[in-house]
């Protein structure tokens, strides 16, 4: 009884009803599918942003971040190997590097690039750089020596060919600036054309060569399968490793995008009280009518001695049935719309260079965080209820003669 | 005052407590969206201001297809030209010249690449920000030859501070080896880590010896009085382009073709902005629609009587339209002083945005963001408000058509 | 003179899904000047009669003629021009405009008439000054007592100088002598201006100050008596 006559006063104005619960349906519709695109491309920014080359952790020599030279590598790879083999669980990645600002150079163009050794077996489970991101050519393979894996737009930039020569130049570890010229084994094709314009990839023993490297590494980069436990797994393997060595996570790798994740999560529940906002007002205006036009039933089951509380309950009980419906269709309705933008994406590539600018991809995929919803939907619940306490405490204090007195 | 505009006005205040809520939610929605513009306004305008005045300027004249590709041969053989023109031409606040190529930057016992770019020390300061940027040493003078300006994270690479000595080498305009001493007389920082891990600035003409450019720079940055004059004076030195007999084709770029990042950055903000606020504006309009259905269903029996006596149907809805529009107007002016009001204290102090400045400054938006007022941003938010709710209002005021005053008299 | 010509009226509601038949083959002439009661228990029908005399809903069967216009062969805006020159409503209650006060109420259908502004502010005081009400031009409707909102009621049906004042239970809502007052009150215009009164009432005593009574039972003319 207590619930079937509240639903039953939901239906004596059934236009009022649907018009509100439509706010509510299109305010939760709006959290629903704006946070999964917003969180699709948080998500494609971090996953665009590790994948190239930061990995979820990073190993260096105390010193090689703010001054990232080949004499700041390591010495001793081999102790780090030992605590990453004891301390990493199951299903995470590492892959060690060489890496040098160096010079490329051809016939014609010269342009500043990072230059990168890598293991090829262990990267392509780590990076970007895999056999599927390049797209003509080979991927490298282990003690490759003259082959080098150049990006797609310098290539173009260079005006030159797979099969063509490249010239890299960089300082060794004696300091004398080293060159070599490599053939273009290969081009990768990055989500990102700063990326294909910024990185060179050789094997790790062709870089060696070039710098006169004996067995020095300039990082390790580690690959989580679950990406939330970084800080923990960070925490241990800091504390195995010996003195000289720095573990850095990727939100000290890439500030910048810790900060946008921050502002994406801060925006969206921003969103959500706005939304709130606007709807909560409609929500409190129409249970105050819906009040009013009863009071004198209210008054009268206060005669026949209805205790204010259950009036209240009442009231919060047709509230209630409004915002769970309007929740459960508007959540539905989020679902709905968001389906073809799972299969499809969302094709932003006609803004390609001002999506690469925040680090995104020319094609976002929403990404439904079943956290934002039940945020979202918990804040749509609770605070329409808590409005919806004033029009009920109104209701409430009318006494049986004021109420009869009423028309 | 007419009647009708009496009686409207009087029946919003038959229920003052729904009126005040409505008008509110109206206010809220309307103040939210002239902050919300005047602070893309302001974010946008501060972008292209530093970005317009570290680096591009408002137009370029270059040779054709130095923009994509900066080849050091893509040169403007004869500024000299091309400057006497920009001296005579109206709206042209300020111009300088640029000579730009990729060198290996080494110091004692640091090797990086870097973009050396020679400037004219005098006209640069009229066209950039970069003497105000200048964090340590002194900025270039109009006699110094083998000086240059480094970018903070450039020096901090190059472990090289003011007065250390630099190597440059790199190639020359005629093919040739260019190589040179220089010694470091100032560290600027714009903020922009793209901007200053990249960059070394010498004299033009010391620049013009190492390279062999014989004269020849790559780009002529003019600024224009106003961003509103960009296109008429693009326009005009494009004109001239024409007439200019280069071997390479002459070409000029507005910053917008400068920047081509920034302004697709700026669209995808304000369109993603505008989904936002058609969505708010939504859901508000739904949350007030319920006020007008039933401002007129409680009042169908003084409908009914009103009709009985012989006032014509269209009087009514008249009535119950500007009731509407009174109530929207009263809103969309709250949220229009308090949006100004709110907006105006931010143009004025200014955000602090410590959390998300190292974000910001990429964008070439330093620490503290400063909202801008502008008349669209005053008006475009509450203008759709006033026009959704209008459109809510129909549908309920049109019912009065179908009352039929029997029934309408007899309505309890 | 007939002022009101009721032919073979009819009229049907459908009430849920039932039909229900309000009047059946109604004849009845009503002369200028009279001041006559319908009277009968609710559902009888008589308030329809009188809708149907005021134009506010049109016949199934039959003809309605007021005042020589066949309602039959109007459409609705001639029927509401009609309504506004000349039919008085008094409304058994909450029949004025709450937002204006007692001379804008008046006042009003002088406007819908098109009436200069300085004619209608002078003649509705006039009228409100002739119900007495004459110190209380600027009251709202809520500020006035029941029986001074009828005075104000039939001050607005009055102004216009209509033909036909049509008063659907003016007493109902008023104690008895208030509602005396009332009646006093449209007698002596019904007697001073000639303006025909119809009501339609259950209360006994409109029947007493009518001088014509018609009963209507089940939809039918059961009894016309004259005094």
């Amino acid at each position: 009884m207590h619930f079937k006559l509240p639903w039953r006063n939901l239906w004596r104005n059934p236009r009022r009803t649907l018009i509100i619960m439509a706010a509510v349906i299109i305010g939760v519709w709006s959290m629903v599918f704006l946070s999964a695109l917003m969180r699709g491309m948080s998500e494609n920014m971090f996953e665009n942003g590790i994948s190239i080359l930061t990995g979820d952790l990073q190993i260096h020599q105390k010193g090689y971040r703010s001054d990232p030279v080949i004499e700041n590598s390591m010495s001793n790879p081999g102790e780090v190997k030992r605590v990453l083999a004891e301390t990493l669980p199951e299903g995470a990645r590492w892959a060690s590097r060489i890496r040098v600002n160096a010079i490329a150079q051809n016939a014609r163009h010269s342009a500043g690039i990072t230059f990168v050794g890598v293991d090829p077996d262990k990267e392509k489970y780590v990076s970007f750089i895999k056999p599927a991101a390049v797209s003509e050519g080979k991927y490298l393979s282990e003690g490759d020596q003259r082959r080098i894996l150049v990006g797609k737009a310098l290539l173009e930039k260079f005006e030159t060919r797979i099969g063509h020569k490249i010239v890299i130049m960089a300082q060794d570890t004696n300091g004398e600036i080293a060159s070599k010229a490599f053939r273009i084994g290969g081009v990768f094709r990055s989500e990102l054309s700063s990326t294909e314009k910024q990185y060179v990839f050789v094997s790790k023993d062709a870089a060696k060569e070039l710098l006169r490297l004996s067995s020095g590494i300039s990082e390790f980069a580690v690959l989580l399968e679950d990406h939330k436990r970084v800080d923990q797994i960070a925490g241990r393997i800091a504390e195995k490793l010996p003195e000289g060595y720095e573990v850095h996570t990727w939100k000290d790798l890439l500030p910048m995008m810790k900060a946008w994740t921050a502002m994406i999560d801060g925006f969206n529940l921003i969103w959500y009280v706005v939304v709130f906002i606007a709807m909560g007002f409609g929500i409190i205006n129409t249970l105050l009518m819906a009040v009013y036009e009863r009071m004198r039933e209210f008054g009268m089951l206060k005669a026949l001695g209805m205790k204010p509380v259950w009036i209240i309950r009442n009231v919060l009980c047709e509230s209630f049935y409004i915002l769970f419906l309007g929740i459960v269709i508007g959540d539905i309705i989020g679902l709905l719309s968001l389906a073809p933008l799972f299969q499809s994406g969302l094709d932003l590539s006609a803004m390609a260079v001002g999506a690469e600018m925040a680090g995104l991809s020319r094609v976002i995929f929403p990404s439904l965080n079943p956290n934002d919803m039940i945020l979202a939907n918990t804040v749509v619940l609770f605070s329409g209820l808590l409005v919806t306490l004033y029009p009920a405490v109104e209701a409430a204090r009318i006494t049986p003669v004021e109420a009869m007195m009423k028309t | 005052m007419s009647i009708e505009i009496k009686m409207a006005w009087r029946n919003l205040w038959r229920n003052p407590r729904r009126t005040v809520l409505s008008a509110a939610a109206i206010a809220f929605a309307g103040t939210l969206l002239v902050f919300m513009l005047s602070w893309q306004f302001g974010a946008y305008e501060s972008m292209i201001n530093s970005s317009v005045k570290i680096n591009t300027g408002h137009l370029q004249i270059q040779a054709k297809g130095y923009q994509e590709n900066s080849d050091i041969r893509l040169e403007i053989p004869d500024p000299e030209s091309l400057i006497s023109f920009l001296e005579k031409l109206g709206d042209v606040e300020a111009y300088t010249s640029r000579a730009i190529a990729f060198s290996l930057a080494s110091s004692e016992d640091r090797t990086y690449g870097a973009a050396v770019v020679g400037i004219d020390p005098d006209q640069e300061v009229r066209v950039s920000t970069i003497k105000r940027m200048i964090r340590k040493g002194s900025y270039l003078s109009s006699s110094d030859t083998n000086q240059a300006l480094v970018g903070k994270l450039l020096a901090r690479n190059l472990s090289a501070g003011v007065g250390d000595e630099l190597t440059l080498l790199g190639q020359g305009l005629d093919g040739s080896i260019a190589a040179t001493v220089v010694q470091v007389k100032g560290i600027y920082s714009s903020g922009m880590d793209e901007f200053d891990r990249s960059s070394i600035q010498l004299p033009l003409n010391y620049f013009q010896t190492v390279y062999t450019m014989r004269g020849g720079v790559h780009k002529i940055v003019v600024n224009v009085k106003s961003l509103d004059c960009v296109s008429a004076v693009k326009k005009r030195i494009a004109e001239k382009l024409t007439t200019v007999d280069s071997k390479k084709p002459l070409v000029v770029l507005d910053w917008k073709e400068l920047n081509p990042g920034l302004v697709q950055s700026i669209t995808m903000d304000l369109a993603s902005g505008a989904i936002f606020y058609l969505i708010l504006i939504i859901v508000s309009g739904f949350s007030i629609m319920n006020t007008f259905l039933m401002s007129v269903f409680e009042r169908t029996k003084e409908f009914g009587v009103l009709m009985a006596i012989g006032t014509a149907p269209g009087r009514l809805i008249k009535v119950l339209l500007i009731e509407s529009t009174l109530l929207t107007l009263a809103g969309v002016v709250i949220s229009m002083v308090s949006g100004a009001a709110i907006t105006l204290y931010f143009q004025i102090h200014g955000f602090d945005f410590a959390g998300a400045s190292e974000l910001l400054n990429q964008y070439g938006v330093s620490g503290r963001m400063y909202t801008r007022l502008t008349p669209v941003s005053l008006l475009a938010g509450p203008i759709t408000v006033m026009a959704v709710t209008f459109i809510t209002a129909l549908p309920p005021a049109m019912r009065i058509r179908r009352l039929k005053i029997v029934e309408a008299i007899s309505f309890q | 003179m007939k002022i009101v010509e009721s032919i073979n009226v009819s009229k049907t509601y459908q009430q849920g899904k039932v039909a229900v038949n309000a009047l059946k083959n109604v004849n009845l002439t009503i002369e200028k000047g009279e001041f006559m009661a319908l009277a009968g228990p609710s559902g009888s029908g008589k308030t329809t009669l009188l809708n149907l005399i005021g134009g506010l809903d049109l016949p199934g069967e039959g003809k309605i003629i007021v005042n020589g216009n066949d309602y039959s062969k109007m459409n609705p805006s001639q029927l509401a021009e009609l309504r506004l020159f000349k039919i008085g409503f008094v409304f058994q209650a909450y029949n004025l405009i709450p937002v204006l006060s007692a001379v804008e109420n008046v006042e009003y259908v002088m406007l819908l008439q098109g009436a200069p502004e300085k004619e209608r502010k002078e003649k509705a005081e006039r009228i409100l000054d002739e119900v007495g009400l004459g110190d209380k031009y600027s009251r709202r409707p809520n500020e006035l007592s029941g029986g001074q909102q009828q005075r104000v009621a039939v001050a607005r049906a009055i102004v216009s100088n209509p033909a036909i004042v049509l008063a659907d239970e003016p007493t109902a809502n008023l104690d008895s002598k208030t509602g005396d007052g009332l009646l006093t009150l449209m007698k002596k215009i019904n007697e001073k201006k000639q303006v025909t009164f119809i009501f339609s009432t259950h209360d006994r005593m409109v029947m007493e100050y009518a001088a014509r009574m018609v009963h209507i039972r089940d939809g039918q003319v059961a009894e016309d008596t004259k005094k």
